[in-house]
């Protein structure tokens, strides 16, 4: 039954904005340019968009109100993402959904965050985050125990998998390595010294097992992708990258119930996908995955299906998400590396890729479908969408 | 008591039975009658069953150290002297999952599976938190 969305619709557009310390620009700013570079690629005029999708901070209200605010549109579709990080790739899904049932023909996606701004902007702005990491923080539970923060969540999950499957540290590095070499080819990206696994373990502990590296970086940043019907791609200025499925699994007992930090609901999200696509593990050329920490990837890679359960860290460490790899994953750098924009650049990498847009150092060779993933809320909420250069 | 400076539990609603044993050195745990099992943190229904009608029961306290992470950072200045310590899950044998403290050990002693038994710390003259100790004889 969900085949029938495969192919049927189509990314046409995708925009980023200045990426990096931008304290110039608030999160509304920054998606508005974002979206506004992503309707000029692909093209079209503001007039064309009729839906709106949108993500921002964790603590904006109706956020999509004042993105179209800011954009000068009405939408006859819009609403904001509540899925965290999983929420982009769920954006790009809801969008095809919408214009399916008829409610609209173009929809801009997008998501956009003042990361490095919201702690380091002025006084007011470092009060203001410490409201918020209040509002979100654990009540009980955690808190008393000194548990704090995001990395730990990964940290426990990641020792864990250690002592089920012998993973090592070294191979969590060479994820870190390898989107760093990813990312010296991308201009945009914000991490571009170089970084060898000697640096990777001897960098400061975080939460052990997880050290610097293993951390995502926190940029001011946003990126925008324009999705419309297959038909309405095919008379526009750039390649289409046409949805050929999508997929979900949202682990709602929480990150520490069951396996779930074992085996993740990237499995389902994955499942569906494929089946929905009609493609396998085996047909995906670039991988273009939410890396919020190294050992996200290594979970990633072995519930998608490119290696079994427990062998993540070996495939890693074989090289095979470099380029010229089994997986060409992150290439533009990841949020690793290029910078952590919750998701979003890897579906406009993955759109890139598909296009055959970059240049040979950073194009993954006769690259025909993309795997694009998200996860978020604390890691319980998975999103996965394959892109493809042809619609069947 | 010198003063504490580490955070304090902000009960939910439906946990504040759960923090009442503490006080009396009991670890309780939600248990549904009706369907037989064990969950936490409390909710109105039995996740099991969505039952209603559940009840407190005090748990044996003996279980093994999930995972665990060990900080290196200091994100609160009340757990500043001790970086780097250690926050475990520890799992119960009833079942449920508790994110604690393995204390009288450093980070180094600690094992994934390693058995624990609770113990509790009367930290403010109001609060006694839930914390775990290795077992040596288990």
């Amino acid at each position: 039954m969900s085949e029938k969305f495969r192919g049927k619709y189509a990314i046409v557009g995708v925009g980023q904005s200045p990426l990096g310390k931008i304290p110039e620009y608030g999160d509304i700013g920054l998606f508005a340019i974002a979206a506004k570079n992503a309707i000029e690629d692909a093209g079209l005029k503001r007039a064309d968009i009729d839906g709106l999708i949108s993500h921002g901070p964790d603590d904006s209200y109706t956020h999509h109100q004042h993105v179209g605010e800011a954009l000068g549109i009405n939408a006859s579709f819009s609403t904001s993402t509540d899925n965290g990080g999983a929420s982009q790739v769920l954006g790009v899904a809801m969008a095809c959904m919408a214009i399916d049932a008829g409610l609209c023909n173009t929809v801009v996606v997008g998501y956009a965050r003042d990361a490095w701004s919201r702690t380091h902007r002025n006084a007011e702005a470092k009060a203001l985050v410490a409201a918020n990491s209040e509002a979100q923080a654990l009540k009980e539970f955690g808190p008393e125990f000194g548990l704090f923060g995001q990395p730990a969540h990964y940290a426990i999950a990641a020792r864990r998998h250690m002592q089920l499957f012998g993973t090592k540290k070294e191979q969590l590095g060479s994820i870190a390595v390898a989107f760093r070499n990813h990312a010296r080819k991308n201009p945009n990206a914000f991490m571009r010294d170089p970084l060898t696994l000697e640096q990777y373990m001897r960098a400061r502990m975080i939460v052990d097992p997880l050290g610097l590296y293993d951390c995502s970086v926190y940029v001011d940043a946003a990126g925008a992708v324009v999705v419309t019907s297959a038909e309405r791609a095919r008379d526009l200025k750039k390649p289409p990258a046409y949805v050929l499925g999508f997929g979900f699994g949202n682990r709602l007992k929480g990150w520490f119930a069951d396996d779930n930090m074992i085996t993740t609901g990237a499995k389902e999200a994955g499942e569906t996908a494929y089946r929905m696509a009609g493609v396998g593990p085996k047909d995906i050329d670039t991988a273009q995955m939410y890396d919020c920490f190294t050992h996200m990837v290594l979970l990633q890679l072995e519930d998608y299906g490119f290696c079994k359960k427990g062998e993540g860290g070996p495939f890693a460490a074989s090289g095979a998400l470099e380029f010229g790899g089994e997986l060409p994953t992150n290439t533009s750098g990841g949020q690793l590396s290029e910078g952590h924009v919750q998701g979003m650049l890897q579906i406009c990498e993955g759109v890139r890729q598909i296009r055959h847009e970059h240049g040979a150092d950073r194009q993954v060779k006769d690259a025909e479908i993309a795997l694009v993933t998200g996860h978020g809320g604390n890691t319980v909420c998975q999103s996965a969408v394959i892109l493809a250069r042809e619609a069947s | 008591m010198t003063e504490y400076k580490k955070p304090l539990p902000r009960p939910a609603l439906e946990s504040e039975p759960f923090w009442h044993g503490c006080k009396k050195h009991q670890l309780l745990l939600p248990h549904c009658p009706h369907c037989g099992s064990y969950w936490f943190p409390a909710s109105v229904t039995c996740p099991e069953c969505l039952n209603l009608q559940w009840e407190w029961k005090p748990s044996a306290g003996k279980g093994k150290i999930h995972s665990f992470g060990v900080y290196h950072r200091v994100y609160h200045k009340g757990f500043e002297p001790e970086i780097p310590y250690a926050v475990a899950l520890v799992q119960l044998d009833e079942g449920p999952r508790l994110v604690s403290n393995i204390i009288g050990c450093s980070p180094e002693e600690l094992r994934c599976d390693a058995p624990v038994e609770v113990v509790f710390e009367d930290v403010t003259d109001d609060t006694t938190l839930y914390k775990f100790k290795l077992l040596e004889n288990p």
